[in-house]
């Protein structure tokens, strides 16, 4: 990464982390380093299978940071205990196929929300997520999806299959659907459920067809009205073939687009299974961006140059008094650098006399 | 990227082979006309709305994936064996096939359970194939090759092949038996999971239509 794109990068960071203290998210650095056994444990196998391992001076078996999420929850374990809001700005690396992604190194921006009231951090969650979109100007929708209600519908249906299902329903593919259940009343809702897109009545449709999701419908309803209240709900679509690639999550999901992208630049959910999993009985929420996505969508913007930079040049014989000029102007905060002068045609000259080189008028700070 | 332009489609559809005259014909019975010249990659038809985009069947599950093309028209086995994360909003019906497994008439082996453990297999589909014979749980070589996989066998390069067959036809000319099927394919309507979301009322008008018009 050249100094342009790390800029770019910088600034999209500090618009996230700004927006991320304003909520009152404190930020954590992970290790990149972790035992493979414990990510496996929270991630899953599917996700595991494309971390990076290497092994430990005695053979125990390592991973490089792949997400955060999992590297959160153990923190919260053992060193975090009371604190109900982390965030996380970091590298992640993965194996991918080169076909999907060219790169194995990308930038994730995340927020978890520990011990928080159902509804509340939910609707926080998803907020937040597209509040920080807006701070760089990137207009984005989420589509939410449940694992609550995929759980409920295969147990009224007597499904067991879930990766066969879950495979079906993420690519919205009847026949993948087909291969799971026979069950003509299993195959109408499902069905219902993967080629619809709504608001919350879509959830009441579902429930009136398998007689079954009374709770989840009343989620939705307070879900959305929350998320009105934060100004966002015009933004929020419920699409129940919205899967999340991790095991952890075990109630709502969501993924996080925009126009002209065709990869989703976030997504989270709830996960309070792994934080069990961990020892510890709490609720958890969060999500992740993907910064290299959002730079992406971003395309042209202009992330302008670091104009205030001033150039100082010494003649021979004359390096001290320089070094006493750029020395006084960092002081007083100015931007500058130091270097033999070899000719150059603009900055400031430190000789007998110290001069504007483009000008030739007398320099003083 | 091509696909930006709010409620605008791009479909993609492939170049040459058994799927692109099908393919055309039922998107101009929707009233969607390819009013293209032959090798442009992109073109217009006569829907203001919709671009189609040329280019190898074996690709469009890339070009969909990655949202430069919203729609595409390939086969169930291709998209399958690229494993990528599209929607497959329908089934055509069209380009119907099987994806099978073959082995030279006298070799004598009557089922896939009966290829020996350490054989070479030359496919196209080198994904599908491994995961087939690993479902068999018998380990095999698999051999990726671009094109006439039917004469692997004859020439000593695989014991078998997995390829696909419609009629039998190109089998049976190579003196090739099938002895067991790996899938049925046939083409679908593919979809980028985002243009699914930001242009879902004109994706879905055209889903609908298509799924009327398959026979």
């Amino acid at each position: 990464m050249g100094p342009e794109e790390a800029r770019a990068y910088l600034l999209v960071e500090g618009r996230f982390r700004e927006i991320l203290r304003k909520w009152g998210y404190k930020e954590v650095r992970t290790s990149t380093l972790d035992y493979f056994d414990i990510i496996r444990g929270g991630a899953g196998e599917g996700f595991t299978d494309s971390i990076f391992k290497v092994q430990d001076y005695d053979g125990r078996l390592l991973s490089l940071r792949g997400e955060v999420t999992t590297q959160i929850a153990r923190m919260l374990a053992s060193k975090a205990k009371d604190e109900g809001r982390l965030c996380y700005i970091t590298n992640c690396i993965r194996y991918l196929e080169s076909r999907n992604l060219s790169l194995r190194e990308y930038w994730q921006a995340g927020a978890e929300l520990i011990g928080g009231e159902r509804i509340s951090a939910d609707a926080e969650a998803v907020a937040l997520a597209l509040e920080m979109l807006d701070s760089v100007g990137i207009r984005a929708s989420v589509d939410l999806g449940s694992m609550g209600v995929i759980r409920k519908l295969m147990e009224r249906y007597g499904i067991r299959d879930y990766k066969g299902l879950a495979g079906a329903i993420a690519s919205k593919s009847i026949d993948g659907l087909r291969k799971v259940t026979s069950d003509s009343e299993a195959l109408e809702a499902f069905t219902l459920l993967m080629t619809k897109r709504g608001g919350a009545e879509l959830i009441e449709r579902i429930s009136d067809e398998a007689g079954c999701l009374k709770e989840e419908c009343e989620y939705f309803r307070s879900l959305y009205r929350a998320l009105e209240a934060y100004g966002c709900s015009s933004r929020v679509f419920v699409d129940l073939s919205t899967i999340r690639e991790m095991d952890y999550y075990n109630d709502l999901v969501f993924e996080i687009f925009t126009p002209g992208m065709g990869l989703p630049i976030g997504g989270g959910g709830r996960y309070d299974a792994m934080m069990k999993g961990f020892g510890i009985d709490t609720t958890a929420t969060g999500f992740a961006l993907s910064i290299d996505l959002c730079i992406k969508a971003l395309g042209g913007a202009d992330w302008g140059k670091n104009n205030d930079m001033l150039r100082v040049y010494y003649q021979d014989g004359h390096l001290e008094k320089a070094i006493a000029l750029v020395r006084s102007m960092r002081g007083k905060g100015k931007c500058c650098t130091l270097d033999a002068y070899r000719g150059e045609r603009s900055g400031i000259l430190v000789g007998e006399r110290t001069f504007i080189l483009e000008s030739g008028e007398e320099y003083g700070i | 990227m091509g696909s930006d332009r709010q409620g605008r489609i791009i479909f993609a559809l492939p170049n040459k082979g058994r799927m692109r005259d099908p393919a055309l014909r039922l998107l101009e019975s929707a009233g969607i006309r390819w009013l293209g010249e032959e090798r442009a990659y992109l073109s217009k038809t006569t829907d203001p709305d919709i671009d189609i985009l040329s280019v190898r069947a074996a690709d469009i599950p890339v070009y969909v994936y990655y949202g430069i093309a919203d729609l595409g028209i390939t086969g169930r086995d291709i998209v399958a064996e690229t494993g990528l994360e599209v929607y497959e909003l329908a089934d055509l019906r069209f380009g119907s096939c099987d994806l099978v497994v073959a082995v030279s008439g006298e070799s004598g082996i009557k089922s896939p359970l009966e290829i020996p453990h350490g054989s070479k297999v030359a496919t196209e589909f080198p994904h599908i194939t491994k995961a087939y014979f690993d479902e068999l749980g018998i380990q095999v070589e698999t051999i990726t090759l671009k094109g006439a996989v039917e004469i692997a066998p004859r020439l000593g390069l695989a014991t078998a092949i997995v390829d696909i067959s419609s009629t039998g036809a190109t089998l049976e000319k190579n003196r090739l038996a099938a002895i067991g099927k790996v899938m049925s394919s046939s083409a679908r309507l593919i979809c980028n999971k985002i243009s699914y979301k930001t242009k879902y009322d004109k994706v879905e008008a055209i889903t609908r239509k298509l799924k009327e018009l398959s026979p």
